[in-house]
C-alpha cells in the first residue's frame, strides 16, 4: 500500500514524457500532413454541398450536386472508364510483381542487376514515360506496330490513338510501371517465408507448383493483402500516367474520375461540383478497403 | 456578401477617381508623382510584348513604371491567375489570353469597369466582345486571326497552282490531295497538309464561316462537313492524322518550318515565330506565303471580296484590387495598349495588334523575311474575324466537350454523326443546363 502513491506518480511522469517525446517526433510530418491534406479534406466535404467557383462566396446548396452526378453522364462515362482501368490493373499488376519477385528472389548471377531494372520504370519521369510509349505505341510509325505487323498481324490495333485500344495501352504502361515497386514488397515477404518449411515440403514429395500453392502463397497473405490494398487505391485515383499519356481521349474514352474532377474543377472552375466527385471517389476507395479489410479478417480467422 | 461590398465600394472609389481625373485626360490625377504598376505576362525571355508594351508607356509617361510580373505559359496561365486573383495577390494589370475565360473573370467580379478608357478607340467588334450591359471590361491589344500559310518552294516541286485568294474547303483539300501526289512524284515526303490538334482547325471555321451557325445553341451540325473534309485528307494520307500528330507530339512550327508539310492554317501569331525560327536556324529559308484562310463558298472569295475567319482578341483588364492611386495610370496603359501607337511598337517585333491598320501592315510587312506579295498583305490586313468563343457562361463547358469530341471524330470514331449527336445531347444535359 505504502509504495503505490509513490510509483504511480512516477508512471504517469513516464507516461507523459513519452507522450511528449513521441508526439514531437512525429510533430514535423503531421504539422505538414494538418495544413496540407487533412484541412483541405475538410474543407472539401463542406465544400462538395456548395456552388463555389473560386470566386465569390460558397452557397450552401445541399445535395444538388450529387443529384445532378446521378444524371451526369460523363461522370458515369469517368466512373465507368476507373473500374475499367481497376479490373485489369490490380490482378495484372499482382501477377507481374509477384512473377518477378519469385523470378529475382533466386540466386542468380547478376540478380542485383535484374531488380534495379525492374524497380527503374517507377522512378522514372511519369512525362518521359508517357512520350516514350506515346512513340513506341504510334499507330503508323510506332514499333509496337511494326513488330505486330512482322509476326502476321494484319489489322494492329491504333493503341492510343483510337478509343477502343487507348484504355488497354493505359493499363499495360500502368502495369509496366508499379510492377518494380510491388516487387519490392513480395521481395520483402518472400524472405520472411521460413527456409525449413521448403525444405519440409520438399522432403515430402511437394512438386514446385504444390510447394507454391502450399507454402509460398500463405506465406505471402499479409503482403499480398497489403499490396491488393495499395493497388485498389492507387488504381482509383489514377491520374497524372492518363492525363499525360491520353488526357481522356480519344473522346472520353480514357477518361478517370479523378481527371473529371480537375477538368470540372481546374478547367471549368466548378469547385463545388468538382468536389462532390471527390466525395465519392473517397466514399467508394474506402468502402471497398472496409470491405477487403473483412474479407482479410475472415480469413485469418 | 463581403466581397460583393468591397467590390461595389473598389468600383465607387474608381468612379470617383475617374470623374476626378476627368479634366487631365488620360494622365494621373497628379501627373509628375511616380506611380508603379504590375502586369502579368508569360515566358518573359521569349515573349518580348509585355516588354515593348511596358517600354512605349514608359516613354510617354515618365513617372509610370510597369513592372512584368512572370506567369506560366499555355492553359496554367489561366489556372495561376485565378489562383493569385482569389488569394488577392494578383498584378494590377493581366491579360485575357482568348475570350474563353473572360466570363469566369468579368462574372467573378474580378475585372474592373474600364469604360472610359475605350473612349476613343472607336468602336471595333473586338471591343464589343469585352462588354457586359454596356459597360468595358477590358481592352484588346492583339487580335490574331487565321489565315492559310503556304510553302512556294513546294508547290513549285509539286507543281500545283499555289493559293490566289479564291479558294473554298473543297479547293484546298483538292489542292492538299495533289500537292500529297506530286510531292511523293517528286521524291519529297513532305504532306500536302498539316492540320495542328487544335479543336480550332475545324471549329474555329465552322463556327465563324457557316451561316447561322451558333455555339451556344447546342446544335452541333455545323461542324459535319468541316470533319468530313479533315477525315478525307487524313484517309487520303494528304496530312497527317491526329493520332500521328498526337502519339509523336508533332508541333506545328516544325512541320511547316521545316518544310514537312506544304500547307498549315494558323493564327498570324505564328508570323514572328516563323521569323524568328528562321533567324535561329529551327525553321528553314524557303519562299512562303500567307493566303486567305479557305471559305465556306465562293461569296467570300476573291481579292474583292473579304474573307471571313475567326481569331480571338488578346485583351488587357485591371484587377479590381488596384490601389486608388494608381487606377489612372492603369487605365491609361489600355488605352495605349490598344491604341496606335503601341499597334505601330507591336507590328516591329511581328505581332498583330488589335486594330490592323495601314501603318501596321506597312511595318509588318517591312520586318526581314516576311513576304512581298500582294495575297500575302491582302490575306494579313483585309478580313472579317469572328470570335472562337462567343463569350457566355456556357462557353468554357461547351468548349471542353466538344475538345473531347474533335479528338473522338478524328481517331477511329463511330462516325462523325453518331460522335455529333452524342456532342449535342451532352451539351443539352450536362452544360446547357446548369
Amino acid at each position: 500500500m505504502a509504495t503505490l502513491p509513490r510509483t504511480r506518480p512516477r508512471n504517469r511522469r513516464l507516461v507523459s514524457r513519452n507522450t511528449v517525446a513521441g508526439w514531437s517526433f512525429i510533430l514535423p510530418n503531421f504539422v505538414g500532413f494538418a495544413v496540407l491534406t487533412l484541412l483541405p479534406v475538410v474543407v472539401l466535404f463542406y465544400v462538395a454541398f456548395t456552388n463555389w467557383n473560386v470566386f465569390g462566396v460558397a452557397e450552401w446548396t445541399g445535395t444538388a450536386n450529387f443529384r445532378r452526378m446521378w444524371g451526369d453522364a460523363s461522370f458515369w462515362t469517368a466512373l465507368r472508364n476507373t473500374v475499367y482501368y481497376t479490373v485489369f490493373h490490380i490482378p495484372l499488376t499482382l501477377a507481374a510483381s509477384l512473377g518477378l519477385a519469385l523470378l529475382l528472389n533466386r540466386k542468380l548471377r547478376g540478380v542485383r542487376f535484374f531488380r534495379t531494372v525492374a524497380f527503374f520504370p517507377y522512378i522514372t519521369s511519369i512525362v518521359a514515360i508517357a512520350i516514350v510509349w506515346n512513340q513506341l505505341f504510334s499507330p503508323e510509325y510506332g514499333p509496337i506496330n511494326a513488330l505486330l505487323g512482322a509476326v502476321g498481324v494484319d489489322n494492329p490495333p491504333g493503341w492510343t490513338a483510337s478509343s477502343t485500344w487507348s484504355m488497354p495501352a493505359v493499363i499495360i504502361v500502368g502495369t509496366w510501371r508499379y510492377m518494380g515497386y510491388y516487387m519490392l514488397l513480395f521481395l520483402a515477404g518472400l524472405q520472411t517465408i521460413p527456409a525449413q518449411l521448403y525444405e519440409a515440403a520438399e522432403t515430402d514429395g511437394a512438386t514446385p507448383w504444390q510447394r507454391f500453392v502450399h507454402v509460398t502463397l500463405p506465406g505471402l497473405r499479409h503482403t499480398t493483402f497489403f499490396v491488393t490494398v495499395l493497388l485498389t487505391i492507387e488504381s482509383f485515383k489514377v491520374f497524372d500516367l492518363i492525363l499525360v499519356m491520353t488526357g481522356g481521349g480519344p473522346g472520353q474514352s480514357t477518361l478517370v474520375l479523378s481527371q473529371y474532377i480537375y477538368q470540372k474543377g481546374f478547367e471549368e472552375n466548378q469547385f463545388g461540383y468538382a468536389s462532390a466527385v471527390s466525395v465519392v471517389l473517397f466514399a467508394i476507395c474506402f468502402s471497398i478497403t472496409i470491405i477487403q479489410f473483412m474479407v482479410n479478417k475472415r480469413r485469418n480467422s | 456578401m463581403k466581397r460583393a461590398i468591397s467590390v461595389a465600394i473598389s468600383a465607387a472609389t474608381a468612379l470617383t477617381l475617374v470623374l476626378a481625373g476627368c479634366g487631365g485626360e488620360d494622365e494621373p490625377v497628379d501627373p509628375n508623382a511616380p506611380v508603379k504598376i504590375t502586369l502579368a505576362g508569360w515566358s518573359l525571355a521569349s515573349t518580348p510584348e509585355f516588354k515593348t508594351l511596358a517600354d512605349g508607356f514608359t516613354a510617354s509617361h515618365p513617372n509610370v513604371t510597369v513592372e512584368l510580373k512572370e506567369y506560366a505559359p499555355g492553359n496554367d496561365y489561366d489556372t495561376q491567375m485565378i489562383t493569385d486573383l482569389a488569394a488577392g495577390t494578383a498584378p494590377d494589370v493581366y491579360v485575357m489570353k482568348n475570350l474563353k475565360n473572360f466570363y469566369t473573370y468579368q462574372s467573378g467580379g474580378q475585372l474592373l469597369d474600364v469604360s472610359d478608357a475605350t473612349s476613343g478607340l472607336g468602336s471595333s467588334p473586338t471591343l464589343a466582345s469585352y462588354q457586359v450591359d454596356g459597360k468595358a471590361y477590358a481592352v484588346p491589344y492583339r487580335q490574331d486571326s487565321w489565315v492559310l500559310f503556304y510553302n512556294k518552294d513546294l508547290f513549285a516541286k509539286a507543281k500545283v497552282a499555289p493559293p490566289d485568294g479564291s479558294w473554298t474547303w473543297d479547293d484546298y483539300t483538292d489542292a492538299a490531295k495533289r500537292l500529297h501526289t506530286g510531292l511523293k512524284g517528286a521524291g519529297s515526303n513532305a504532306s500536302g497538309a498539316y492540320q495542328h490538334t487544335f479543336q480550332s482547325t475545324v471549329q474555329g471555321f465552322a463556327l465563324a464561316q457557316t451561316p447561322n451557325a451558333d455555339l451556344l445553341s447546342g446544335d452541333f451540325g455545323y461542324l459535319k462537313p468541316y470533319y468530313e473534309r479533315s477525315l478525307d485528307l487524313q484517309a487520303a494520307g494528304a496530312q497527317p492524322t491526329l493520332g500521328t500528330a498526337k502519339t509523336n507530339k508533332l508541333t506545328y512550327q516544325a512541320q511547316f518550318g521545316k518544310q514537312q508539310s506544304a500547307m498549315l492554317l494558323m493564327g498570324t501569331w505564328y508570323v514572328a515565330t516563323l521569323l524568328n525560327q528562321r533567324q535561329s536556324g529551327d525553321a528553314d529559308k524557303f519562299q512562303w506565303g500567307i493566303a486567305p484562310a479557305p471559305q465556306f463558298d465562293k461569296s467570300t472569295t476573291g481579292t474583292s471580296a473579304t474573307p471571313v475567319t475567326f481569331g480571338d482578341p488578346t485583351g488587357l483588364g485591371i484587377n479590381p484590387k488596384i490601389s486608388k492611386s494608381k487606377t489612372a495610370a492603369a487605365k491609361a496603359f489600355l488605352q495605349y495598349a490598344a491604341g496606335p501607337d503601341a499597334g505601330k511598337a507591336l507590328a516591329g517585333i511581328g505581332i498583330t495588334p488589335a486594330q490592323v491598320t495601314d501603318a501596321v501592315t506597312a511595318t509588318l510587312f517591312g520586318l526581314d523575311g516576311v513576304p512581298q506579295d500582294d495575297l500575302s498583305k491582302f490575306a494579313y490586313a483585309k478580313h472579317t474575324i469572328k470570335p472562337e468563343n462567343p463569350v457566355s457562361k456556357h462557353t468554357a463547358g461547351l468548349q471542353n466537350l466538344l475538345n473531347e469530341t474533335h479528338s473522338a471524330i478524328l481517331s477511329d470514331s463511330k462516325g462523325v454523326d453518331a460522335e455529333l449527336s452524342k456532342a449535342q445531347a451532352r451539351a443539352k444535359n450536362e452544360v446547357l443546363n446548369q
